[in-house]
């Protein structure tokens, strides 16, 4: 009888636990995310290092584009992600937003540098023209199209939850 | 450099909390020196970890934005009352005042509760190893220390506007140091079904800082209210909020247990009861804090969140309830009075009221759960609103009610009889049929449930009216608050009734200078004016009303934008009068020029604010009155 009822106070809390233990797996929400699909647009920007024009046809295949600046503190927490990242293989383009050259090639030369190229928009056009609100901000890119936005911080929890499954869905970068 | 040293100290003090939690359960907690060693171990880590908080605030006056947590939630611009209520504004902060008062609590207990006490040392364990498992969870999932280096920012991101508000600011620590206060109640009744004797009286002890706490926990909820009545803009004192919800329920529990409190507290009857309420009050209380703090239910009390916060708060709620279960499985049998509970005793009409309350619990927990078993079984979002808990929540107070009137003569442990020809009862059932009357042929009352409802708060009112008459002129002994605050239930329920049954809204376009008449009030829009505030611009509108009587008063309902958020809040106006309150809110220009204006009046909204207010000061004063007694 008391075994019973023993039993039966211990499954009856368990199944209440439970249920809600289910609605914390199945919530993850970042409202930073976005995955609308849309056209890269077309954009004519300067290199940060030379005035060689970039230009859209510049940016083929798969690309990560962080949009960081001197003057963002987040950025530079996200810096070391970023150096992490670009050595495992991913290509990343850096969009330099509304900073002077100096500070940003300084800021490179302290901090490293994980970008493939970096384009210097020093009035924000492209980021505008992108929907960006601040630094820093990560879009991922496939053949001209913005396939991913990410506003914020990227690290790792939000590449492995954010990034890594659309990654996988199609295909990119040749990683598992 | 401070905030490196407040972490420290916060940790130590984790540390030794442990210590505290260690000693009562591995060493002889009946011997002297040792509950003098935990007494002193645990006020110790608490004055280290005050000081530890006390460190954050100053921090935050001065606007260290070094810590992330401060940067985000305070700005220069704010008064120094903003900066210290910014600390609770978001997660990180109030769980950390939340455990302060957590801690508080156990520190005023192990202070004021003397040492010979058979109970204390494992009770002042059972606080510690629950504040332990708070700061775990602090310092591992939601670190309020956490700095942002090496440059800070210039300024703050500001704390919400809709925060900025002196009633806000206080709304959150009484909402805390009700709910923690039962922790002091969950320590007894753990240390008394660890101890396993059932000759100590626990539920004495206990009672006192229950009813403190259960005002402390009353008060909160009113003030949230009341908040949200002229914050929002809404016109309503409750909403049925899912977290509003998750404070009820520990309510009702506490309520219940208050009751049943005084019964075993008597004889050890009622004791299961009392002991089941104890580990409810607690675990809801703390049940709440998960609602809240893991995002699984969406709500405009929802704290940003990540999924590993809630999985640690449900683990260790799971954990303490089971183990507190599993404990009172093993003790079941000691729990058990030999008396009998005689039919028509106080103590039935106390059994049956928690029944009642148990049944509302519930129904409360159905109505919160039931979006996630809906979701889970048709995928798709609902919400479970007003209609639902009217429906149960109505009837069922309702017939509460009239128990609550046939109980007010019954004794304890003995059988009364109930004659319907009893003075006292005759008297407030005629004067309460007269009322309900009167209300129906002259002031247009027609809706079945409130004629009921009306009924009933009559019955309770007038039934303690006579009580207070017996007890004035006639010198019969009675507990006094307790039929105050039962008086306050009455009027609660008379003006919750009315307030439904009278209010009525409008929404009016109207343009600068032009009046319009809503139920005999003449209002005119007179004046409209752009205006700077310290933080933020508003829009204000000056309205003059006129109502039946002829009196003039002028009404300024605003519209804020903030700038360092840039949010827009709306600043109601409300002009209040004994039965009813005008309330005024604008809302958009329209693009003939016209503005929204919505008028509302609702009626004895100030009477709910009233009676709760009764219920508060009477459960302060008897716990006065229980301490000059026992303590």
């Amino acid at each position: 009888m008391t075994v019973f009822f023993r039993l039966f106070l211990l499954s009856a809390s368990l199944m209440f636990f439970y249920f809600f233990y289910l609605y914390i797996e199945e919530d993850k929400y970042y409202p930073g995310a976005s995955f609308q699909t849309s056209n890269m647009p077309l954009f004519e920007l300067e290199d940060l290092y030379s005035d060689k024009l970039i230009i859209n046809t510049d940016i083929e295949g798969a690309h990560l584009i962080n949009v960081w600046a001197s003057w963002c503190i987040t950025c530079r927490i996200e810096h070391s992600y970023l150096v992490k990242l670009s050595s495992q293989g991913i290509p990343i383009i850096g969009l330099n937003y509304k900073d002077e050259r100096r500070d940003a090639i300084n800021w490179i030369t302290k901090f490293g540098d994980p970008y493939k190229l970096i384009i210097h928009d020093l009035q924000g056009e492209l980021a505008l023209d992108m929907g960006v609100t601040g630094a820093p901000e990560t879009f991922l890119i496939n053949n001209g199209k913005i396939i991913a936005h990410y506003r914020g911080e990227v690290n790792e929890m939000i590449w492995s939850d954010v990034f890594s499954p659309i990654i996988k869905q199609e295909n990119l970068f040749n990683v598992n | 450099m401070l905030i490196e040293v407040a972490q420290f100290l916060s940790i130590l003090a984790t540390g030794l909390f442990f210590l505290c939690f260690v000693f009562s359960i591995f060493f002889n907690v009946n011997d002297v020196n040792i509950i003098n060693l935990i007494s002193r171990t645990y006020s110790h880590s608490f004055f280290l970890f005050l000081f530890s908080f006390l460190i954050y605030v100053w921090l935050a006056i001065n606007d260290n934005f070094s810590v992330l947590y401060i940067a985000q939630h305070s700005n220069t611009n704010l008064p120094v009352f903003y900066k210290i209520s910014s600390i609770w504004s978001a997660h990180e902060g109030s769980m950390f005042l939340w455990i302060i008062f957590l801690s508080l609590w156990g520190a005023i207990y192990n202070f004021s509760v003397d040492n010979n006490e058979p109970l204390k040392a494992r009770s002042i364990g059972v606080i510690s190893i629950t504040t332990v498992g708070f700061l775990l969870f602090l310092l591992l999932t939601s670190n309020p220390f956490e700095t942002i280096l090496p440059v800070p920012p210039e300024n703050g991101a500001d704390i919400n506007p809709v925060l900025q508000d002196p009633l806000l600011a206080i709304h959150p620590p009484t909402l805390y140091l009700g709910y923690v206060g039962f922790v002091i109640a969950f320590g007894q009744a753990i240390a008394f079904l660890i101890e396993g004797n059932s000759d100590i009286n626990w539920e004495k002890q206990v009672r006192f800082w229950s009813i403190i706490a259960w005002s402390f926990l009353t008060l909160g909820i009113t003030l949230g209210s009341w908040w949200a009545y002229y914050e929002l803009g809404w016109g309503g004192y409750w909403f049925w909020d899912p977290v509003e919800n998750v404070a009820l329920m520990p309510w009702l529990a506490a309520t219940a247990f208050i009751h049943s409190l005084s019964a075993s507290s008597k004889s050890s009857i009622l004791r299961v009861w009392t002991i089941l309420l104890s580990i409810l009050v607690f675990s809801l209380s703390l049940f709440g804090a998960f609602i809240v703090r893991s995002g699984i239910i969406d709500s405009v009390h929802s704290f940003a969140n990540d999924p590993e916060r809630g999985l640690y708060l449900l683990a260790f709620i799971g954990l303490l309830v089971m183990m507190s279960l599993l404990l009172f499985s093993y003790r079941f049998t000691i729990l058990f009075s030999n008396k009998r509970i005689i039919s028509l005793s106080k103590e039935s009409f106390i059994s049956i009221n928690n029944i009642f309350f148990g049944t509302l619990i519930f129904s409360t927990m159905l109505g919160v759960m039931y979006p996630l078993i809906y979701e889970f079984i048709y995928d798709q979002k609902i919400s479970v609103g007003a209609p639902f808990y009217n429906a149960i929540f109505v009837p069922i107070t309702i017939l509460a009610c009239l128990f609550l009137f046939f109980s007010i003569e019954s004794k304890w442990q003995s059988k009364f009889k109930i004659s319907f020809l009893n003075n006292p009862l005759i008297i407030s059932v005629i004067i309460s049929l007269f009322i309900t009357f009167l209300s129906f042929k002259f002031y247009s009352v027609s809706k079945a449930w409130t004629l009921v409802s009306l009924f009933a708060g009559s019955l309770i009112i007038s039934r303690y009216i006579l009580v207070i008459y017996a007890y004035l002129f006639k010198r019969k002994f009675v507990n006094i608050y307790s039929v105050l605050a039962h008086l306050g239930l009455g009027l609660l329920i008379i003006s919750i009734a009315l307030n439904n049954d009278f209010s009525s809204e409008r929404a009016l376009n109207i343009r600068i200078n032009e009046t319009e008449t809503y139920k005999n009030h003449e209002i005119t829009f007179s004046n409209l004016q752009l205006i700077e505030g310290p933080n933020y611009e508003s829009v204000k509108a000056d309205f003059i009303i006129e109502n039946e009587s002829g009196t003039i008063f002028s009404l300024n309902p605003e519209k804020r934008k903030y700038f360092v958020r840039g949010q827009i809040t709306t600043e109601t106006a409300i002009h209040a009068s004994f039965l009813k309150d005008i309330y005024l809110t604008i809302g958009d220009q329209l693009d003939d020029g016209s503005w929204i204006v919505n008028v509302q009046f609702n009626y004895f909204i100030r009477w709910i604010w009233f009676s709760a207010t009764l219920m508060i000061i009477s459960g302060l004063f008897l716990a006065r009155s229980l301490n000059r007694v026992h303590l």
